[in-house]
């Protein structure tokens, strides 16, 4: 079915079949491909975008149901040009390995500091841990959070 | 020994377009005409094929073809990733696709459709008619008298690896004490993010094939994907984009050649992108095993006969496992001393999904085992562990068991010292007492383990790399090596052992991120811990004969003896020139933009391909504080101190990341990761990541890397390894801590909550 999606800003017309989730849309469709599939079943967080400022696994929601909410992908948060302090911090900080589960990472990390911009460690940890990650143990991650929030 | 680029946390050079979602990984490539392939698995663990039909599959409009047993080419072949060398043993056990099932997943047939959902709808109308045979989801029940054979090895074993060195009999009569104990560690998966089995195939049209693949081996996954689809070698090239984690997973073929296949019959490219069940159920994961292990002891500390007998699961096909098998003894061996040593080492089918590589490569498991009864020893002669592990270890110096080779640099006591003072280790112990203090029902206690690993696979394989590196008219540099970074980091330090030896800013430097067989020089891969010091003396020895070259040039132009001529900071100098007033100097862009234009009109070039010099080996000792709550049988980590000697950190936050990632795959190890079959259909339990636990953020407690940095002298810089030791002796110094809090020996991995209590209990009723 034809429908209008809000994404980073802009305007996006589609014609979804109506099973068809946000991720698939998002990446299929869109070509915004910066949005990862770990699981397609809302359990590792790779998939994380933000739907009216809040993290969201956008492969168990259904592109249909995102009509008339934000949604921010990673491809909205900072460029090549530009990054985010988030990003900057975990460039810095050498919190990036394999990096597939880092745009849901930094989706997740902006949403907690939007919300709450000097969390505790504990806070920081709880804000991603629907964000599986295999490679970093999440040590520098959450370092380089934490020096965001200080800022 | 300072270094202006080495020994720096430079920032690495895939982060920015990683954490802007820029980076691509192979499942976001679209080609043209691209059709989407899928997978026929069988819902059986053992079954013939008795009859297949397709006929309506092929009907469905969108389906382009679709594949069984009778379309692949009846080439046996074996995925496992290893160049043909001494210590590779490759039983070519399967085809691209099965007419006898061997576990759940096997691959039946394979469709590619314009999309997914026909695809998915095609896989549905092939019917496939089954004769069901037993499962055998254990080595018990494989190797039992009158088992059904899963392929044709007599009781489905077909490797056995024994090493003698001594008499051990004589061994264990000599000694104070034997120990004798079996431990059982299960099946994990390396669950990389980006799930493993993605490839996107395309055909040309003179009868090559390029596979994108996310990948750890280029080149071997050439060669082997070339033979099963029996093809030359040099028809096949291999493009590895970003890679989405690996740990092992992708050490050798995984789906490339059905991909391939499917391409090659439809002639438009197909993209195979194993979903995360699929993964799970149809790709290589950790070895289980059973190891019997028994030690003879002097009241001193000293072994008087050390003895290993291991099954290992090899699951359903053999892939690396009768391989494997050698390392493991190379394990077992090289830990500790003792005149008389044996090991016996049995691969053995089972009806599970085959097992292949995964980080540290059958070393937790042995490390598992055997620091778990090192710590029983140590109990019982009343020494410290600490001691006890001093006493018997290889040090600089000694022969080393795993390679034959002396031993030329050991960090181990000073990781012991620094390790044990950061952990408390003399106050807090309780030496096996039944916990300490704490609060309740809360037990407290500390434990350690000790590991030694690998920097490479030599003398096992051979273990080619090479590296290029091209001097550009402004002086930067092109680093064109066989890039298997898979996450790592290899390509950050790698760019900063070529931009030390050139003498040119790391920023200079700029190295192929994509791995492609027809432009790289031939390399063995990511794997074995190997890439910075094999790859990295590639790189250095590349940059050492461009640098020659570069400052030759200089010596013409600024009229001096080569031998005078010194770089650094991108620029020639005189070699005792004051710094503030060098007589004369002239920047490596000036020399290289004379060496194109000026009267040679020749590009600076430095290139080699050898093998590494040696094969390191590294030490770590981790320790571990736990609180074992003795109402729910939970057990939290509250700290893990890990001191590691890496040689030279080439970048420390590089390596400190490798050390703090694989610490949280080995606290999954000792309690919540285990992949798990029903024992009588062979049907998996949890090929999922809500019921196979991966520990999250809130999990992790605080984690401490010491790096000890004991310089290898074959080593480039210095450097030895650091890509799996990170998680070898993690099981066992928790195991070993958690005895401290609760006087309770685990020998069975994963030490769950529910086996935790039923210990409590039974200790209870004894008591």
């Amino acid at each position: 079915m034809p429908i209008s999606l809000q994404i980073n800003g802009e305007t996006y017309e589609v014609n979804v079949p109506i099973k068809k989730t946000l991720l698939d849309v998002l990446r299929d469709d869109l070509a915004l491909t910066g949005t990862k599939k770990g699981c397609d079943s809302g359990e590792c967080g790779a998939c994380t975008v933000l739907m009216d400022g809040k993290p969201v696994n956008s492969c168990i929601i259904l592109a249909v149901d995102a009509v008339g909410k934000q949604i921010s992908t990673i491809e909205g948060i900072g460029g090549i040009m530009e990054l985010h302090p988030i990003q900057e911090a975990l460039v810095a900080h050498g919190a990036i390995q394999c990096g597939y589960c880092t745009p849901g990472i930094v989706m997740s990390a902006k949403a907690l500091l939007d919300s709450n911009p000097h969390p505790t460690e504990s806070e920081v940890r709880e804000g991603i841990t629907g964000n599986l990650c295999r490679c970093t143990g999440y040590v520098k991650v959450v370092e380089a959070i934490m020096d965001v929030s200080r800022r | 020994m300072s270094y202006s680029v080495v020994g720096h946390s430079l920032p690495r050079v895939d982060a920015r377009e990683k954490v802007s979602g820029n980076a691509l990984y192979t499942g976001d490539m679209v080609l043209p005409h691209m059709l989407v392939g899928k997978v026929l698995r069988s819902p059986y663990a053992h079954a013939k094929v008795i009859n297949i039909d397709t006929s309506k599959a092929k009907k469905l409009p969108g389906v382009k073809v679709v594949l069984t047993y009778e379309d692949t080419p009846k080439i046996l072949w074996n995925s496992a990733g290893f160049p043909p060398s001494p210590g590779a043993i490759l039983v070519e056990d399967q085809y691209i696709l099965t007419n006898k099932a061997r576990y759940v997943g096997d691959g039946i047939a394979a469709v590619a459709a314009v999309d997914e959902e026909t695809a998915i709808q095609a896989l549905e109308l092939i019917e496939v008619e089954y004769e069901v045979l037993p499962a055998l989801m254990n080595v018990e029940r494989a190797m039992a008298e009158g088992a059904v054979l899963i392929h044709e090895a007599e009781k489905n074993i077909y490797g056995h690896t024994p090493v003698v060195i001594g008499d051990v009999d004589t061994g264990f009569a000599d000694a104070d004490f034997v120990f004798e104990d079996t431990y059982y560690v299960p099946k994990v998966n390396q669950v990389s993010l980006e799930p493993c089995g993605v490839s996107m195939a395309a055909p040309d049209i003179d009868g090559r094939v390029t596979i994108w693949t996310s990948t750890q081996m280029p080149h071997l996954v050439r060669s082997i994907t070339a033979h099963a689809l029996g093809l030359k070698t040099g028809q096949v090239r291999i493009i590895k984009p970003t890679v989405g984690g690996a740990f092992g997973s992708r050490l050798g073929v995984v789906n490339e050649p059905i991909a391939a296949l499917l391409a090659m019959k439809v002639g438009k490219p197909v993209m195979l992108k194993y979903t995360r069940e699929e993964a799970f159920l149809a790709t290589e994961s950790r070895h289980p095993m059973t190891m019997i292990i028994k030690t003879g002891v002097k009241k001193d500390g000293t072994f008087t006969a050390r003895q290993l007998t291991s099954y290992i699961d090899g699951g359903a096909y053999a892939t690396h496992t009768p391989s494997f098998a050698g390392p493991v003894a190379g394990w077992f061996l090289a830990m500790y001393k003792s005149p008389n040593i044996k090991v016996d080492n049995y691969s053995v089918y089972t009806n599970a999904t085959q097992c292949g590589a995964f980080r540290g490569y059958g070393n937790p498991q042995v490390v598992f085992a055997v620091e778990s009864q090192m710590d029983d020893i140590a109990i019982k002669l009343g020494m410290d562990p600490l001691e006890l592990r001093l006493k018997n270890h290889p040090c600089a110096g000694e022969v080393w068991m795993w390679s034959g080779w002396v031993i030329d640099s050991c960090g181990f006591e000073e990781c012991i010292a620094s390790g044990a003072k950061a952990i408390k280790w003399t106050e807090k112990r309780n030496n096996g007492a039944k916990g300490r203090s704490s609060q309740g029902a809360k037990k407290r206690g500390i434990g350690m383990g000790y590991m030694m690993h690998v920097s490479g696979a030599r003398p096992m394989l051979h273990e080619t790399s090479a590296a290029m590196i091209k001097i550009n008219e402004d002086g930067t540099a092109n680093l064109i090596y066989s890039n298997s970074d898979c996450g790592q980091g290899a390509g950050t330090s790698l760019s900063q052992i070529a931009a030390e030896e050139l003498g040119i800013p790391f920023t200079d430097v700029i190295i192929t991120k994509t791995a492609d067989t027809d432009v790289a020089g031939f390399d063995i891969g990511s794997h074995a811990s190997r890439q910075t010091y094999s790859g990295g003396n590639a790189v250095k020895h590349a940059a050492a004969m461009a640098k020659q070259k570069l400052l030759e040039m200089a010596a013409e132009i600024l009229e001096t003896p080569v031998e005078e001529l010194v770089v650094k900071d991108g620029r020639v100098w005189v070699r005792n020139d004051s710094p503030e007033e060098p007589s004369k100097s002239m920047s490596i862009a000036e020399v290289s933009h004379s060496a194109h234009f000026g009267s040679h009109g020749h590009q600076i070039f430095g290139a080699v391909s050898e093998e590494p010099p040696g094969n390191p080996p590294v030490y770590a000792a981790q320790f571990v504080e736990v609180e074992v709550d003795t109402d729910t049988g939970i057990i939290e980590v509250l700290r893990v101190v890990a001191a590691h000697d890496v040689g030279t950190a080439i970048n420390p936050a590089v390596v400190e990341g490798q050390i703090e990632g694989a610490i949280q795959q080995g606290m999954g190890y000792a309690l919540t990761e285990e992949y798990r079959y029903d024992q009588e259909s062979g049907m998996p339990l949890n090929p999922n990541l809500s019921d196979y636990k991966i520990l999250t953020s809130v999990d992790m407690p605080q984690i401490d890397t010491i790096l000890v940095q004991a310089t290898c002298p074959t080593g480039p810089f210095g450097a030895k390894s650091v890509g799996e030791s990170g998680l070898v002796a993690t099981a066992a110094a928790i195991a070993n801590a958690v005895y401290d809090a609760i006087g309770i020996r685990f020998k069975e991995l994963p030490i769950t909550p529910e086996r935790v209590l039923i210990a409590l209990q039974n200790r209870d009723q004894k008591e």
